[in-house]
């Protein structure tokens, strides 16, 4: 069953994020260039492990303050003045992981400053502190749709009249707890990731990201149109077989782009039932549009996924040429992936769709005029 | 003025030593017991709240907790160097909802998991409030903490609660709303007193994001 999607229009005042590759511009630029951030790298950092596919700003180790500080401050400076954190311009902040691993520092090393920020709570309250917002800072957390939910939340205090501009921020960093639970799993491997591609074993990579949007009612050249989401509670790390979650959500946002000509920015990590799903799916709803991800040179940057790849979108619609699937080969599951960068001039939209464990599924139809 | 009608709560509140182990044997009729053995005090609790409330995939559903799933976070943290798969998936936010909902193969449209601490009720009352679903659950809880407990980084006692607000009054007990106002923000209160509140049918207010919220009882 399909829900429509929110239809609640909000205009991008501001977008920007931080990967290993540098900004929005600069990571635009790579992409184009086929670069991979990825690097085979101890999964337990300094503990080692088996080397796997990461992308990083720095070693992957929990320091004192955390490491992922600097870097937040940095892309924080990007962020337009205002008085964030207070009741008409609020902060929703997502993350799937906040400063988890620094938990696992403290198990590890028993000095308790690593526990100051460590819950979802208190790394929020850190960066609260760091950058002067005040209390009105909502905070959600859904893995890795998380950022998706910032953004449709932001454009439902916008349209209630309870917000003037809102501003989203995302962040997850990778860490030995993190990677070590990926690689668990076994998705996290000794194999770099191929979004999309047929292949006998899947792989994903992961990847520190940070970014954020100021979302206003009006406003543009860029608005976000429409929101769908759907969740399947099928199992907690596999979905439905029939691809029920992913039909829901892409048929929802289908709906929304009505007749507009798109692109799709797909969630693509590099797992091969996921990736089969989702671009059968979205094939299916968007048989003209091209299928691209960038998860094969920036890893899967978790919580942050959904605003990181907004901000490289929005880059790569003013630069007029969007990157391809990075690290995708041929074949492919359908055949609208794109292996090669590709015009935008043709487009006045964009999908931009993401997936997490329980089968939770977002998607965001992006617009320009 | 932005209101929704509740429909009436369930709450648990077990006794503050109660683990998991115990909830199993309390709860044991509630669960098929496959799907007992493997969950968490917090699943089970929230499992007992939201007994016999079937969702439609097209309601929408609220959760908030502010530490969540802490020990499967405690155990799994202890299977390091090994780290335990099960642990990962179970100790990731929203893991205590997804237990309950996947044991039920529940899709519902909208999950909006919360995971803030001092403004967290307000924020997930706006939330629910701001949602178009015909019927959304405000649903929520926690679980007591072993060693986290001891870092203020989990929650003393256990708690769940649910119940669904909707824009329809028949059968209602009260109501949430939000007034805006220009207003400073005042104290919020904490997930557990809201709780106390429900179990209790008292009412709150409070300044806060803008507005005044409320809880209010018939």
């Amino acid at each position: 069953m399909s829900v429509p999607a929110d239809q609640l229009p909000v205009g991008i005042a501001a977008c920007e994020c931080l990967t290993p590759l540098g900004d929005a511009a600069a990571t635009h630029a790579a992409l184009l260039a086929g670069t991979r951030a990825l690097r085979m790298t101890p999964v337990l950092g300094r503990e080692g492990g088996d080397p796997v596919p990461l992308a990083l700003l720095g070693p992957m180790d929990e320091s004192l303050p955390p490491r992922w500080l600097a870097d937040l401050r940095r892309l924080a400076a990007r962020i337009p003045a205002a008085a964030w954190g207070t009741s008409r311009t609020p902060v929703v902040v997502t993350s799937s992981n906040f400063g988890v691993g620094s938990l696992h520092a403290f198990t590890r090393d028993r000095d308790p400053r690593h526990v100051a920020h460590g819950t979802p709570f208190a790394s929020v309250e850190l960066l609260r502190k760091e950058f002067g917002w005040g209390e009105q800072v909502h905070v959600f957390s859904h893995a890795c749709v998380t950022a998706h939910l910032g953004l449709a939340h932001a454009a439902r205090l916008l349209h209630a009249g309870l917000a003037e501009r809102v501003l989203v921020f995302s962040y997850d960093f990778v860490s030995p707890f993190v990677a070590g639970g990926f690689h668990s799993l076994k998705i996290l491997n000794g194999l770099m990731p191929a979004p999309y591609a047929v292949r006998e074993t899947g792989a994903i990579g992961l990847g520190d990201g940070a970014a954020f949007a100021v979302l206003t009612r009006d406003g543009g050249p860029f608005y976000i149109a429409a929101h769908a989401l759907h969740n399947e509670m099928y199992h907690f790390t596999g979905n439905e077989p029939a691809g029920a979650g992913f039909a829901a959500c892409a048929a929802a946002i289908a709906a929304a782009a009505g007749g507009r000509r798109v692109w799709i920015k797909g969630h693509g990590t590099g797992t091969l039932e996921a990736g089969r799903l989702e671009a059968g799916e979205l094939f299916r709803q968007f048989p003209d549009a091209p299928l691209t991800g960038w998860k094969g040179s920036l890893g899967h940057t978790l919580g942050s996924c959904g605003l990181v790849e907004l901000a490289l979108a929005i880059a790569a619609v003013r630069g007029g040429r969007i990157p391809g699937t990075v690290g995708g080969e041929s074949p492919a599951f359908s055949g609208n992936v794109a292996l090669q960068s590709f015009d935008g001039a043709a487009y006045d939209g964009a999908v931009l769709s993401a997936n997490a464990f329980g089968g939770a599924h977002a998607a965001m139809l992006l617009a320009h005029d | 003025m932005i209101e929704k009608f509740i429909h009436p709560p369930r709450v648990e509140r077990p006794g503050a030593t109660e683990d998991a182990t115990a909830a199993r044997r309390r709860l044991a009729d509630k669960f098929p017991r496959t799907a007992l053995r493997r969950m968490t005090h917090l699943g089970l609790l929230l499992g007992s709240v939201l007994e016999g409330e079937a969702l439609a995939p097209g309601d929408a559903l609220v959760y908030a907790s502010t530490f969540a799933e802490t020990r499967a976070l405690e155990d799994f943290l202890k299977s390091f160097p090994a780290a335990s798969p099960l642990l990962f998936q179970t100790s990731i936010h929203p893991g205590g909802i997804q237990q309950v909902l996947i044991g039920r193969q529940q899709p519902v449209a909208r999950l909006w998991p919360l995971a803030g601490r001092a403004r967290l009720v307000e924020q997930a009352l706006l939330t629910v409030l701001l949602e178009p679903a015909a019927r959304t659950v405000l649903t929520g809880g926690e679980e007591r903490g072993s060693w986290m407990l001891d870092l203020d980084m989990a929650a003393a006692r256990p708690f769940a609660f649910a119940f669904v607000a909707s824009r329809e009054p028949a059968g209602a007990i009260g109501r949430i709303s939000f007034e805006p106002g220009d207003f400073s923000d005042e104290p919020c209160p904490v997930l557990e007193k809201f709780v106390d509140a429900l179990a209790g049918r008292r009412s709150l207010e409070w300044r806060g994001a803008g507005g005044i919220c409320r809880l209010l009882w018939k």
